[in-house]
């Protein structure tokens, strides 16, 4: 059980700051988290533990040693196709139409 | 065809994984989180199908249990075929004894269902079904013969293969790290603290084990996910009939106090294919390896 190399904080909000100060409000945007359920990586610095710490209540963080770019969080999201075509129509050699 | 194995392989494996940095982007992304090596290497840069395989395989063979409740286990033409997509796991198939024993009496059974996933929805079908598809579905020409490989059930009238339980939810490793430091005793200074992995060969995941870490949490896609059958036990086939378009019809956008009143029209298309064949194979067959038909 080695400690891994941790090199990002996955920072994800979990809840939203309406009806809390500007100052929370402006941390996140700060992290880049504008909406719930965003998911932004951040390096592992003092500035961003603090910033985390300022809205602790409202995200969830772990570390993780690579961050995902938006395509690869997008490409996470993507269902699989479950067919894929056999037989293209019109294929020579094909019994029935 | 590589990205849908390596998904269908993350979703079941739980060894470790090569560094991400090795892999392209696209293959094999998933939802479900897995043993990485480090703690948290994100689950959708995987290329090793070798570490995969035996561990699917090992999860498969664990998998075709049947269910008590009822018996539950259980079943084309010389076209040109284009060259199908690697079947899942590249190790053959390793079937319990109990499937071995039960799919000859599923197959023996007159008709038979399928709970079929297109994108990850399920579509419950059998022979002579039409289905409308609720997307149309592009690069399909009507008339091509679609090969359906992900379904969590087949079925007949007393026997139903199911495919193993789905992976537990996956928590946060930070919703479950509780530390606190007795200053009397205990160090001050700040360290990091990261859940312990769990040791990668561990088996079917239990309910009480300790949950497999979740490096990527995906809180509003991590619910609902279904386990998969493996494709080699059966065959499904349908044929795209043609595509169906739905009436026009208009939405009217406007505001109060507004003149202006844009009209937006709109007229789906619906991909509508009839399922040609639902079959399972029997066990020679699936062992065997051959994939003709």
């Amino acid at each position: 059980m080695a400690t891994p190399t941790t090199n990002y904080f996955r920072i994800t909000l979990l809840r939203s700051a309406i009806g809390l100060p500007k100052r929370t409000s402006g941390v996140l945007a700060a992290l880049g988290l504008h909406k719930r359920l965003r998911t932004v990586y951040h390096p592992v610095t003092q500035t961003v533990a603090g910033q985390v710490f300022a809205v602790k209540e409202l995200v969830d963080v772990q570390e993780v040693d690579r961050a995902l770019s938006k395509q690869e969080m997008k490409g996470l999201r993507q269902p699989e196709k479950g067919y894929f075509v056999e037989t293209k129509a019109g294929a020579v050699g094909r019994e029935n139409a | 065809m590589l990205s849908r194995t390596l998904k269908r392989a993350l979703l079941d494996s739980r060894l470790p994984l090569p560094p991400t940095f090795l892999l392209p982007w696209a293959a094999g992304l998933t939802t479900v989180s897995h043993t990485p090596e480090a703690g948290n290497v994100p689950p959708p840069l995987i290329d090793s199908a070798q570490h995969v395989s035996t561990d699917r395989q090992a999860m498969k063979s664990a998998s075709k249990q049947p269910k008590s409740a009822s018996p539950a286990h259980t079943a084309p033409a010389t076209a040109p075929k284009l060259p199908a997509p690697s079947s899942t796991g590249t190790s053959p198939i390793a079937l319990s004894q109990s499937v071995r024993d039960l799919l000859p009496l599923l197959q023996a059974q007159g008709s038979h269902y399928i709970t079929a996933h297109i994108f990850d929805r399920p579509y419950l079908l059998t022979q002579g079904d039409t289905v409308r598809l609720p997307f149309f579905m592009k690069d399909v020409a009507p008339g091509d013969i679609l090969r359906l490989n992900k379904a969590s059930n087949i079925g007949s009238r007393d026997y139903t293969l199911k495919a193993s339980a789905a992976a537990p939810k996956l928590k946060s490793s930070t919703t479950t790290t509780v530390e606190v430091l007795d200053p009397t005793s205990g160090s001050l200074a700040s360290h990091s603290r990261v859940m312990p992995t769990p040791s990668p060969d561990s088996e079917t995941p239990s309910s009480t084990a300790a949950r497999t870490m979740a490096p990527h949490f995906i809180p509003h896609i991590a619910k609902g996910k279904v386990s998969y059958l493996d494709d080699r036990l059966f065959v499904c086939r349908a044929v795209v009939m043609g595509v169906e378009a739905e009436p026009m019809r208009v939405k009217e956008k406007t505001k109060r106090r507004q003149r202006k009143v844009k009209s937006v029209k709109s007229k789906h298309r619906y991909t509508i294919l009839k399922v040609k064949e639902v079959r399972i194979r029997g066990v020679e067959e699936i062992e065997g390896g051959d994939e003709l038909d």
